[in-house]
């Protein structure tokens, strides 16, 4: 079984691509050699842009300004003050990376809409700056730029050119690839599928987001810099609204969801702009300017509706078809069945350990408090969802929070968590208030969650799953992710750790499974493995039972007083009224968004007010009071 | 009334219903004029009442079985079609329009009835802050200011404002303070009186049974039990339903 | 004085077209969460089309009639073509399918009239000049076809059914299915009126602005700017934004640089978007229930 993915298959994608392009210009002839070195230097700012997309979900509609800004610095560095090329491509790279950096801080908190046009509204400026400006040469531009030279030879030729941007874009696609698959990419590729999920996990969105812009900036500027000294001239095009259209559909054409499709994408859409630039003027006499558009426009309507994959999503498909590699072909998923063919949690260590887990140093010490609520209240309009609550959580307890549905059980949650912010009323954890803060802070004093509605990452793997609550567990960041090397050893323990935690929970036999395809108990019980793979002090659960067998409860339970035993603080919201009692230290009851009790299990049996609350009476009502008094006495155990 | 056969449904690949068969209003037509049947489906969370609603209203797509309004086939219709059919369902959490007023609120709520004219639903609108006394000074009043109460009415009021043939409705008293239960339950016991069929998904079974003419006890996606309230108010296997697997151990 | 009354009056000519384009987005928007990115070339498209109405010996009011019928045409065609068949809208998949579709009507727009920009025939009515102000004919009638297309506007989401619908698609939509709403035809009725209040601010503008292919891309840009200063969500948030911005723009052309006209958009966006992200003239939208 092949728990991760395979580096093997890639490193021969690798030399097959770099064969194809090194023989490429042997082969075609010299008009197409000339599109061909086009294709790669828009390969390459596409590649950034397929990042920015598929990684961070963002879409950029001037990564010709980047584009622009790399160029222009190319050519006044080399053409004005007489630097040379590669000194002078550093400063072009780091310049537009600063540009996006500073634009993505304001723009990456908010919707995707903002980012898309706040860029096309950078493509205008720019194209308006270099048009008026003197020291970018006014709408003739900057001009001049030599060929680049090393060791006496000059890259002039149409096929030199090709050849010296084939290991560009070879080591532009290898970072690219080895980020995608890297701790960060993981991060972003959770937050894609469910941004509060990979949040509570520690992931902090904006960040890498911002990280994964400038870098996709970054690959624009590059290909700016080759685009400088290929053509020899900058001028205002260079930034305008066409091309940072075709950078568009050379990503989506390509596919979102693999970096090589920029590199096929780019042979294609060159193509396809020089055939509608041939084509159209024929078709219709006196047709001049940007005509190609209307191809770039129709195809990326097309691909998106088609095939919103991109080439790759169609490839993936024909080699599915084929019979060949690819994902295996779907299967329904196994059930819970009685025979019990999927393990419970705990199979591994049998039913009777109860020896502690997640011991670590440093935790606190058992019984200190270790969130503090108080007076929390979240009002959504006229309704009162959580009504001024105090509640006190300690080292080392399983706290039951019990109450009937839509007692503002889960909004407790989520404001405690972060992902709510609390209309009033404060959340101390750990000594600091957290409330209102987003939930990767949470997560930064080792405290956690899961969901009632799952919150899987449907496309990952369920160890790729909790490889994401290793998250702030391992350190490497972008950098090291895309040089490999450093980052491969933490990448094994990272998914060891994880592996031990799947298996801790009985999903050791799924590891390798898609964790869309798992039935809905087993999803639960990952996203608990999820959780704990961060190793948290504090543990908020909602609903974990919820859809589970009855073995799988009890091995649940025994996971959960295990946990206890080393040392967490675990907070329960579960409608199993009676596994709570069984587990939990102390039980708060909420009703109507108001904590109406808050003590010892039998104390909460006992108490009239919370079985009234639970199975919703009114107190006028004589013949209800009887039924709860018959309920209460069977609840403690009378009816034999 | 509304009839329901085998009926099978879930989300992509995990099937939440597997053959439900219940029937509301089940007198025929001319029996069906003495009154209306109000039935109430209980059973814990998970037990697949929700999604049964929201098949039944074509927000899901049944993956199999068919669901009959007065005889016609309604299982293969999007929403606006079932509500179109005459059926009128009372959404979980209310979902009232917020920055909409109430009147507004109700107004839509006879959309599908909008050619009808405004006299008809002038007296719509009455028999609703009739039932619902609280909601006629707080008319012009944004629904979103509402309190939880007061927006379950509305969105009651809202489902009866399109006249149906069977009101559905998804767990009215979730969230709600017991006084404001029993007003709710009491508004359905009258609709009920006057000759209106209603299907009510709840989890609050003591106030289900209170006005309900039957019960069904729902449980991962199938039906339980069947029965009138008196007959299901002391069965164990409610309890043992509601109050989870490890009850039966804990006691027995 | 004189300086500032005219250039604050020619900035509220400006503003005025770009609420008409920024109304469109707020239209889509709120019902499908959609940002139409052809909402620029819903007004380009429609001016050229009077144009050459006009030249083929049309009507003035005949030519405009059927500018506005045709972009509206253009813009459900567009929804039932390009936003109907798509099963899962993320902002990602809207944004490049709404600029696949602004970047093909731009060419179509480049084949059929050529690179160059022209104006339409001006409407009737003499210039004048009072206060020292001198006041096109054109801008009277672009601001008062402005004023009778908001109130219109305002008068349909607040008082009629349909209006109320779409305001409870944008809201609750399945609420609003679960009473009969189509979300089909809602979202085909919002882009008949981005369509014709794009087309609207076209032609009404083109005489002074004149029309060209690519003179939707700016257009649109600002009709957003517009529409974010009201929080994407309000009409009269985005007429009030479109009239603001028209007016800084004019002033900062004026008494700073000509050349900084088109930056102002981008840089009100900017300074916006990190003061306050939930627009200035629109209510915050409180997390709905």
């Amino acid at each position: 079984m092949r728990l991760l993915p395979s580096r093997r298959s890639d490193v021969v994608g690798f030399v097959v691509l770099a064969v194809l392009l090194a023989v490429f210009p042997l082969m075609a002839p010299l008009s197409w050699v000339n599109v061909g070195v086009y294709a790669l230097i828009y390969a390459i700012a596409a590649i950034g842009l397929t990042l920015l997309m598929g990684l961070a979900g963002q879409v950029s509609l001037g990564q010709a300004s980047f584009f622009a800004i790399g160029a222009y610095t190319q050519g006044i560095l080399v053409t004005r003050y007489g630097w040379s090329g590669i000194p002078s491509a550093v400063v072009a790279v780091l310049l537009a990376s600063l540009a996006a950096f500073v634009l993505g801080l304001a723009l990456l908190r908010l919707r995707g809409h903002y980012l898309a046009l706040g860029t096309l509204g950078l493509g205008i400026i720019i194209t308006v700056f270099a048009t008026e400006s003197d020291f970018t040469g006014g709408t003739s531009g900057i001009f001049g730029i030599p060929k680049p030279e090393f060791n006496g030879r000059t890259y002039d030729e149409p096929a030199e050119f090709f050849w010296l941007l084939i290991p560009v874009v070879v080591v532009a696609l290898l970072v690219a690839r080895n980020i995608v698959t890297s701790r960060v990419g993981r991060a972003l590729g959770a937050v894609n599928d469910s941004e509060v999920a990979a949040e509570t996990l520690g992931v902090d969105t904006f960040r890498l987001r911002l990280q994964v812009f400038t870098l996709s900036a970054a690959y624009a500027g590059l290909a700016g810099v080759f685009f400088a000294h290929w053509l020899a001239v900058v001028n205002p095009n260079a930034a305008n609204f066409p091309l940072s259209v075709k950078f568009l559909l050379i990503s989506v054409l390509g596919g979102l969801g693999t970096v090589w499709g920029a590199v096929v994408g780019g042979f294609l859409v060159e193509f396809l702009d020089e055939g509608m630039k041939t084509l159209i003027p024929q078709l219709i006499p006196g047709a001049t300017g940007e005509v190609q558009l209307l191809g770039f426009g129709i195809v990326l309507v097309l691909v998106i509706i088609l095939l919103p994959g991109g080439l790759h999503q169609a490839w993936l498909t024909l080699s599915g078809a084929l019979g060949g590699r690819g994902r295996p072909a779907a299967e329904p998923p196994p059930r819970p069945a009685a025979d019990g063919a999927p393990s419970p949690p705990g199979a591994a260590t049998g039913p009777t350990d109860e020896s502690p887990l997640f011991v670590r140093d440093g935790r606190p010490e058992p019984g200190s408090t270790l969130l503090e609520v108080r007076g929390l209240t979240k009002r959504f309009g006229g309704v009162v969802a959580v009504d001024d609550v105090d509640l006190d959580v300690r080292a080392g307890e399983i706290l039951a929070l019990i109450g009937p549905n839509g007692a503002g059980k889960t909004t407790c949650f989520n404001m405690v968590s972060g992902v709510l912010t609390p209309t009033s009323g404060s959340v101390t954890l750990d000594g600091h208030r957290i409330e209102g803060k987003k939930p990767h802070v949470f997560a930064r004093s080792r405290a956690t969650r899961t969901f009632q509605n799952l919150q899987g990452f449907g496309s990952a793997t369920v160890l790729g799953n909790v490889m994401v609550g290793r998250h702030l567990r391992s350190r490497s960041g972008m950098l090291r992710g895309a040089l490999l090397a450093p980052a491969r050893r933490e990448e094994r323990q990272i998914a060891q750790a994880a592996l031990d935690t799947v298996e801790l929970v009985g999903l050791r036999d799924e590891a390798a499974v898609p964790a869309a395809d798992l039935p809905f108990g087993r999803q639960r019980l990952m996203e608990v493995a999820r959780a704990l793979a961060l190793e948290p002090d504090l543990l908020l659960l909602d609903e974990p039972m919820a859809g589970l067998s009855a073995d799988e409860r009890r091995a649940l339970a025994q996971l959960l007083r295990r946990l206890r035993a080393g040392g967490m603080a675990i907070v329960l919201v579960e409608h199993d009224v009676e596994a709570v009692l069984a587990l939990a230290d102390r039980v708060a009851v909420l009703d109507d968004g108001r904590l109406i009790a808050l003590g010892s299990p039998d104390e909460i049996r006992a108490d009239p007010a919370v079985i009234a609350a639970y199975l919703g009476v009114d107190e006028h009502d004589t013949e209800a009071e009887d039924a709860v008094r018959q309920m209460s006495g069977e609840s403690g155990g009378g009816r034999a | 009334m509304l009839s329901i056969e085998q009926l099978h449904a879930g989300y992509r690949r995990l099937e939440v219903l597997h053959g439900v068969t219940l029937s509301v209003g089940a007198g025929d037509a001319a029996d069906g004029a003495a009154g209306g049947e109000l039935v109430a489906v209980i059973g814990a969370n998970g037990a697949g009442k929700t999604t049964l609603l929201r098949t039944v209203s074509g927000l899901l797509r049944a993956s199999a079985g068919q669901v009959l309004l007065d005889g016609t086939a309604i299982s293969r219709l999007p929403a606006e079609k079932v509500a179109a059919a005459g059926l009128a369902h009372v959404p979980e959490n209310r979902l009232v329009f917020p920055t909409l007023s109430v009147a507004d609120n109700l107004r839509l709520g006879a959309w599908t009835r909008r050619r009808g004219g405004s006299r008809h639903r002038a007296t719509s609108q009455d028999q609703v802050l009739e039932l619902f006394p609280r909601l006629r000074d707080r008319l012009d009043q944004a629904a979103g200011t509402l309190s939880g109460g007061e927006q379950q009415m509305l969105a009651i009021g809202r489902g009866i404002m399109a006249r149906p043939k069977v009101l559905v409705l998804d767990e009215p008293s979730v969230g709600l303070a017991p006084m404001v239960v029993t007003e709710i339950m009491q508004a359905l016991a009258r609709l009920r009186a006057e000759g209106l069929t209603i299907l009510l998904i709840e989890q609050n079974a003591r106030a289900a049974f209170k006005v309900a003419d039957r019960v069904y006890l729902m449980d991962r996606g199938r039906v339980l039990l069947e029965g009138t309230p008196t007959e299901l108010l002391d069965d164990v296997r409610v309890q043992h339903a509601y109050l989870g697997g490890g009850y039966t151990a804990a006691t027995g | 004085m004189t300086d500032f009354l005219q250039l604050a009056f020619s900035g509220l000519t400006v503003g005025a077209v770009y609420a008409l384009v920024a109304v469109g987005f707020v239209a889509i928007f709120t019902v499908s969460e959609v940002i139409n990115l052809a909402q620029g070339e819903f007004a380009a498209l429609s001016g050229l089309v009077a144009i050459s109405a006009v030249a083929s010996g049309l009507p003035l009011v005949a030519a405009l009639a059927l500018a506005v019928v045709s972009v509206g045409i253009v813009a459900v065609l567009m929804e039932r073509l390009t936003i109907a068949p798509v099963k899962r809208m993320t902002t990602l998949t809207s944004i490049i399918l709404t600029l696949g579709v602004s970047t093909a009507l731009k060419a179509l727009m480049l084949l059929v009239w050529g690179p160059n920009s022209r104006g339409l025939t001006p409407f009737p009515g003499q210039d004048f000049t009072v206060l020292g102000v001198s006041i096109r004919a054109q801008e009277l009638w672009i601001l008062g076809i402005t004023a009778v297309v908001a109130v219109a506007l305002i008068w349909f989401y607040e008082r009629t059914g349909w209006g109320k619908a779409l305001k409870a698609c944008a809201e609750q939509p399945t609420a609003a299915r679960l009473v009969g709403i189509s979300l089909a035809r809602a979202s085909m009725l919002s882009f008949l009126i981005a369509g014709v209040t794009g087309a609207v601010a076209g032609v009404a503008a083109s005489p002074i602005y004149f029309s060209s292919w690519e003179a939707g891309l700016a257009m649109g840009l600002k009709g957003f700017v517009a529409a974010a200063l009201g929080g994407l969500v309000s009409i009269r948030g985005a007429l009030l934004g479109g009239l603001s911005l028209g007016v800084l723009e004019s002033l900062v052309a004026g008494y700073v640089d000509t050349g900084l006209r088109d930056a102002v958009a981008f840089v009100v966006l900017i300074i916006l978007l990190v003061v306050r992200p939930g627009g200035v003239f629109g209510r915050h939208a409180e997390a709905r229930v």
